[in-house]
């Protein structure tokens, strides 16, 4: 058994030291570069939330299919774990590691907020996006507004939910500045200026499609009537309308939703779902490498910028489909 | 009331105190709202619990025969996002839940290589499987969910007449479970290795068999798990499940199986999964706060090991008293009688 165990350890290390060989530099992920690591290019690196998280996801393929077109620029993708310590330690990594340009998808932007400002410190351009971490001297950003993103839905909703209406609630995870913005943006522009409208039942689903359907299969029995959902994401929204998609009684339910993903696109396409603000992750890559570029080679120290928060329903949703259609994320 | 008697109302206590309780919740919360006791509500309580409950049927087995399994949810992902592709691939239902059984059941196979074979422990073995699974799933699908599952969702959101299939999974996997763990040698042997594996080895058991017998099982069942989640959100989520071996392992748990092995019935977890899955839905119904509920959730999961530990406490003190009883048979009638 002893001799099994060595064999087996000795075996993983030798794995471990072979694949260190290989990458030049510790990460979780792949690399992209295309063909300029000479002593010329710029080394970046793209420290993730967390590559579990969907949107993370398709953010971290996106920026990597957009830095191909930068052949000055090659780019590292680490992924945060969801975790603060992980995704700090990460950062000091990528400072360790000599990085030209560090961008930091945080985790919790206050956690996240004094090793942004190490890699300032340290010489290092920084650009912190999906959330912005705002007021770093010397940190530049790419992001979307979430506070506009839900706004557009509220402001919508505002003439769109009927009088007297029953809606539910679906919240992000608590904490969660995208979550926070969202559902204040959601008091301040739609709830304030309704007091006719009453919440039948409001849950933290933590974005997630499932959670989402436990609590909506539960408020279904509590209530006969639900006019409208209220979602901070489009996985939460769509779990929702799963529960109710056959249910006769919540035909003309209204269901509002944040992100533009694939599935939002084909509700919003088929009618069952009211409208989303599209996030768009390929709009952000585009804006972030167009940034990092200006950074490295320009002269300029510190760029904020956002991208638009379109408004998408069953007026607009097949230009957003096409798009999908073309990466082909829907067949 | 004399000693035998004494002893029948302490086995029956035993024995039957979780259908009490159940009962007694089952009650409350009839009495609480008008909606809990309807035929549609009770329907989707149990269509809510199937998933869970079968994984917390995989946990009983396991901790039985004294392992258990924190990989259960990325397995379950896993198995999912496969046996969707398999389906996307042919169109066949059949396929899919094949590719997703051998799935959940190659997974389960190496943490019993690792368990029994390398002696790893089973909450670090499972814990590594949690961490490579989840990676797998989302390598795959490159942390996408997968979408238009077509006829897929038959298993999750389909009816045999008026009962959900989900609900006739989990009926199955019940009995299975309980057939298994109460009539057959396989059975026999795990509560044998859980509540002593030195002595299950002097006996002749090849514990070594029954542990990867227990791993396949449990494999199975989250194979099969992993289908009807996925089915019943209409997507392959490969974050999906996260943290549902905790909800398996608290069903478990309350029903009565002990964590320190040799414990534990089908019936049992059944009745924990069903006090869990009352009190979730009485506190929607009512429109309990997020964060009142977890509190609620974490307060149950003390007082049932607390009342586990208690128990055990009380069995060890009475076979004590029992060697006691066997010294002094007359001192000890007489001081009961008085």
């Amino acid at each position: 058994m002893k001799k099994k165990l060595i064999s087996v350890l000795s075996m993983s290390l030798a794995i471990t030291f072979l694949a260190a060989c290989g990458t030049g530099t510790p990460k979780t992920s792949d690399s992209t570069s295309s063909g300029g690591s000479s002593s010329k290019g710029y080394k970046v690196a793209y420290i993730a939330r967390a590559q579990s998280d969907s949107f993370a996801a398709w953010l971290a393929n996106a920026v990597k299919d957009e830095a191909k077109k930068y052949p000055d620029i090659k780019l590292d993708v680490f992924d945060g774990q969801a975790n603060d310590d992980t995704e700090n330690s990460m950062i000091e990594n990528a400072i360790t590691n000599k990085y030209d340009l560090v961008i930091v998808q945080p985790n919790n932007g206050e956690a996240q907020r004094p090793y942004v400002e190490k890699v300032v410190k340290a010489g290092i351009h920084a650009i912190t996006t999906n959330a912005r971490i705002s007021g770093i001297e010397g940190a530049s950003s790419v992001d979307a507004n979430p506070y506009e993103q839900a706004g557009v839905n509220a402001r919508a909703a505002l003439e769109q939910i009927p009088q007297n209406a029953k809606v539910v609630v679906l919240d992000g995870p608590s904490g969660n500045f995208h979550a926070d913005e969202r559902r204040k943006s959601w008091q301040k522009e739609f709830f304030e200026k309704r007091p006719d409208v009453k919440i039948v039942g409001e849950q933290i689903a933590n974005w997630n499609k499932d959670e989402a359907m436990k609590y909506m299969e539960d408020w279904i029995q509590s209530n006969d009537k639900i006019d409208a959902v209220i979602s901070m994401n489009d996985n939460m929204a769509a779990g929702a309308l799963e529960v109710v998609k056959d249910n006769p009684k919540f035909k003309n339910m209204l269901a509002y939703g944040v992100d533009g993903t694939a599935e939002a696109l084909l509700l919003i396409q088929e009618g069952r779902m009211t409208s989303t603000c599209m996030q768009s992750a390929y709009d952000l890559a585009t804006k972030l490498l167009e940034t990092s570029n200006k950074l490295l080679t320009g002269g300029e120290k510190q760029i904020d910028t956002d991208i638009g928060n379109p408004l998408v329903n069953k007026d607009n949703v097949q230009q957003y489909i096409d798009i999908l259609k073309k990466s082909g994320a829907i067949k | 009331m004399d000693l035998r008697s004494n002893n029948l109302w302490n086995t029956a206590k035993k024995k039957y105190s979780i259908f009490m309780v159940l009962f007694v919740l089952f009650i409350i919360c009839s009495l609480a709202n008008p909606n809990f006791l309807t035929t549609s509500n009770l329907t989707n309580i149990s269509r809510q619990l199937a998933v869970t409950t079968i994984l917390a049927f995989g946990q009983t087995i396991l901790i039985i025969s004294g392992m258990l399994d924190l990989s259960q949810g990325s397995v379950l992902a896993l198995s999912g996002v496969f046996a969707i592709s398999a389906y996307k691939a042919t169109g066949s239902l059949v396929v899919a839940v094949l590719v997703g059984i051998i799935t959940g059941v190659v997974c389960n196979f190496i943490n019993a290589l690792m368990i029994s074979t390398f002696k790893a422990p089973p909450f670090i073995a499972t814990l590594a499987m949690l961490t490579m699974a989840r990676g797998v799933a989302l390598l795959y699908t490159k942390g996408q969910n997968i979408l238009q599952l077509d006829k897929f969702v038959v298993f999750g959101q389909g009816s045999v007449g008026v009962i959900p299939i989900p609900i006739i999974f989990l009926v199955a996997l019940a009995i299975v479970t309980w057939y298994i763990l109460k009539h057959t040698r396989i059975g026999r042997s795990l509560y044998a290795v859980g509540g002593n594996e030195e002595a299950s080895v002097a006996s002749g058991i090849n514990v070594h068999r029954v542990k990867y017998t227990a791993f396949i099982i449990n494999g199975i069942f989250v194979g099969l798990a992993g289908v009807l989640f996925m089915s019943r959100v209409n997507a392959g989520l490969p974050n999906g499940a996260v943290g549902y071996e905790f909800t398996a392992l608290t069903a478990a748990i309350i029903g009565g199986t002990s964590f320190s092995g040799g414990v534990g019935t089908a019936t049992g977890t059944l009745a924990g999964a069903f006090i869990v899955g009352f009190l979730d839905n009485i506190m929607n119904l009512t429109s309990v706060d997020s964060y009142m509920q977890q509190i609620v959730r974490g307060a149950i999961i003390a007082l049932a090991v607390i009342y586990d530990i208690q128990s055990k406490n009380r069995r060890t003190k009475s076979t004590l008293g029992r060697i006691e009883d066997k010294q002094n048979t007359k001192n000890k009638k007489a001081a009961v009688k008085k």
